[in-house]
């Protein structure tokens, strides 16, 4: 082996997620025997990546996570203009772990205090749950709809 | 948390996975080599990302192999991995695995070499001996470090373990048990919002 590149890219933990998910219906549909190592490796990294508190942990059932979504995030922080520009590794780190209040975010973002005003914190973090969703909403929603349903149809 | 690596190998297909589509023989051949192997200085590989670029299959004379062969006087197929291999200041997720007066180690259901040393908990970190836990005593409360927790917590360094047998004369002195892991991970849970996922939930 020669590594030609060691590192190529960064990846977000959706598309490592997606890819492994796509790639297990892929085996499934052509009834295709993976090597057992991959297999074994693939249900763990799934299982890591669906446990609470990671932000796909309903991925399934919400399907927060689009390209879509990613971008409108991406736009969305651009307009705000905020006073300081987020690292490339920040942002990333904004799509892996999804900071739903000011102190989970300030664990990704270095210096915050300093770099943003607390507004413009407080924005983030509204930008965030806005396109990237949150896992008790959805679920509230559902039995919003489920009430509605009752009280219409029944 | 994971990246792309651009790797060049020689793949060999054998002769009873003709059957297959040579994508799909390569992609397998590739996985089993690599899947869940830790590269020095690389990462932990996970699964192949995508075949960048092949050479022609050559039928080799006697054993009947295939070899996708490259242009250089090494047989190639270029592609690019998935790789574990969280940078320097990330903060990623893991569960607490066990607890000494050191410090916390924590695991991943994929990677277990995580440790926290005890000088990277926040101030006010107290080690129950009785327990075996690590508290937190903020504010009069007492936060426990719970085994099985869901933590977060921040990279601060990696070391790299090569693993390659010395030979037998010098593996003799060493017993398997003192083998260092491979990769190992060294984090901190000392700024705020790390520690317990549980705890900064509103």
């Amino acid at each position: 082996m020669k590594i030609l590149e060691s590192q190529n890219g960064l990846l977000s933990n959706y598309e490592v997620y997606q890819h492994l998910v796509d790639q297990q219906k892929r085996n499934k549909s052509q009834k295709r025997r993976v090597p057992g190592n991959l297999a074994t490796l693939r249900t763990e990294v799934l299982t890591y990546l669906r446990e609470k508190p990671s932000p796909l942990a309903q991925q399934e059932k919400t399907g927060a996570y689009t390209p879509a979504a990613i971008i409108q995030l991406l736009e969305k922080i651009q307009q705000e203009n905020f006073q300081s520009d987020l690292a490339k590794g920040e942002l990333l780190s904004i799509l892996n772990i999804r900071p739903d209040s000011t102190a989970l975010l300030s664990t990704v973002v270095e210096d915050m205090e300093e770099r943003f005003t607390e507004d413009e914190q407080n924005k983030l973090v509204e930008i965030i749950v806005e396109t990237l969703g949150r896992d008790d909403f959805p679920a509230e929603a559902e039995d919003e709809d489920a009430m509605q349903s009752i009280e219409n149809g029944h | 948390m994971f990246i792309l690596t651009k790797i060049a190998d020689l793949v060999q297909i054998a002769p009873e996975d003709f059957g297959k589509q040579s994508h799909a023989a390569i992609e397998d051949n590739l996985n089993a080599k690599y899947a869940n192997k830790v590269v020095q200085k690389i990462g932990l590989f996970i699964c192949l990302w995508d075949i960048v670029w092949t050479s022609e299959g050559l039928i080799g004379q006697g054993d009947g192999y295939a070899n996708v062969n490259g242009k250089l006087t090494v047989a190639l197929v270029e592609c690019r991995m998935v790789v574990f291999r969280p940078f320097k200041g990330e903060v990623i997720v893991a569960r607490i695995a066990s607890q000494t007066r050191d410090g916390i180690n924590l695991a991943t259901d994929f990677f277990h070499d995580i440790f926290i040393p005890w000088t990277e908990l926040p101030e006010g970190s107290e080690f129950d001996s009785q327990e075996g836990l690590w508290v937190w005593k903020v504010d009069e409360q007492e936060m426990f470090y719970d085994n099985n927790e869901m933590v977060r917590f921040q990279v601060l360094s990696e070391e790299w373990h090569d693993q390659t047998p010395s030979g037998p004369l010098d593996m003799a002195d060493q017993p398997a048990s003192e083998l260092l892991p491979p990769y190992k991970i060294t984090g901190s849970m000392k700024a705020p919002g790390l520690g317990c996922a549980l705890w900064w939930e509103e």
